[in-house]
């Protein structure tokens, strides 16, 4: 498992180099800004039930065929399994948003994923579909616009420092097409 | 590699928990720290090749039997080799002070080096000297801040300590 910091280490490895100029800006940069990065963590845990349980639920609606019978949430146990396995994507994604670096969220979930999911015979497309509900969802939490009106009665409202949060929030939507492209 | 990101991750995973409070204060923790050691790599990364080289000179100084014939230091070729491998041992003080761990030492320069050292017939003592001149050479405010030199020369030990 690697974070921004030995990731610039392995990079610089290979080429027998030091780390100066450039890297050492953008790690300075990353240290600056790791409070933000942990707010963004933290609205991503705080909220990860909400989100998880949205994606699925939005996964359903748009796909009815889902939960009759023969549809891959029907019956309960099996809609809880991937209620586990959107928490447990969400999670891995939250560890990669903390450390700054794919690998942790490569090694430990996304690796063997298309593989394990096609022998279950879960469904990607309707799976790359709640990755990318969770991926708005957590944009929204993490830039402080998830809204009411979205919400309805589970709105959330996030009380962190204001900020530009963008560049995390792209950074966090980056970590979500990863899992979406793994799986097709 | 092991850091204080990478081991706040792997005590959640292990637990299958989100990052919790606790892991994000162990992280900020470890980013305070952070800003000391990113300039004491920035310091090293500016001047390594006059470290490397002012080690190096400390280094056959003291033991200026190593240019005699048959011994480690005995032609140019080996002479550069010497250099190389304080400049190597320099590069990963630096990669461990960008990482915050002694990984990149461990992991790069002291597994087999003990081995590798008896089976080439290498004195180990020279490389010693050499990080012994540079931590004591090495001062604040001069070269460096008091908090960044502290974790320069502390990376410093932990080499020495292994050579020894």
């Amino acid at each position: 498992m690697l974070d921004a910091f030995s990731r610039a280490v392995v990079t610089a490895d290979t080429k027998t180099a030091t780390i100066g100029g450039g890297e050492l800006a953008a790690l300075k940069s990353f240290v600056a800004e790791g409070n933000k990065r942990l707010d963004a963590v933290n609205a991503i845990a705080s909220n990860a039930s909400c989100i998880v349980s949205d994606a699925v639920s939005g996964m359903i609606c748009e796909n009815t065929g889902l939960i009759q019978a023969g549809g891959n949430c029907y019956p309960t146990r099996r809609m809880a399994a991937c209620l586990r396995d959107g928490e447990i994507i969400l999670r891995y994604v939250s560890y990669a948003l903390l450390a700054g670096d794919a690998s942790v969220l490569d090694d430990r979930c996304l690796n063997g994923l298309k593989e394990t999911y096609a022998a279950l015979g879960v469904p990607t497309g309707s799976s790359a579909r709640a990755v990318n509900i969770m991926k708005a969802s957590s944009v929204a939490h993490i830039t402080g616009t998830n809204s009411p009106e979205a919400a309805g009665s589970r709105y959330n409202k996030n009380d962190a420092a204001q900020g530009d949060c963008s560049a995390l929030a792209s950074e966090a939507a980056g970590y979500f097409d990863r899992v979406v492209s793994a799986l097709s | 590699m092991k850091s204080v990101v990478t081991s706040a991750i792997a005590s959640a995973d292990a637990a299958g928990r989100f990052p919790g409070s606790a892991d994000l204060q162990a992280v900020q923790g470890g980013l305070q720290r952070a800003a000391a050691r990113l300039e004491a790599a920035e310091k090293l990364n500016a001047g390594i090749d006059q470290v490397a080289k002012e080690a190096y000179d400390a280094a056959f100084k003291k033991y200026p039997y190593l240019n005699n014939a048959g011994e480690a230091g005995e032609n140019q070729g080996k002479q550069d080799k010497c250099l190389r491998d304080i400049k190597h041992y320099m590069r990963l003080i630096n990669y461990c002070l960008v990482v915050g761990g002694t990984g990149p030492l461990d992991e790069w320069g002291i597994a087999g080096a003990r081995e590798v050292y008896r089976a080439l017939n290498l004195p180990t003592a020279p490389y010693v000297t050499a990080m012994q001149f540079t931590r004591d050479r090495a001062c604040a405010p001069r070269d460096m801040s008091p908090q960044a030199l502290s974790e320069f020369r502390s990376l410093l030990d932990y080499v020495i300590n292994s050579l020894s």
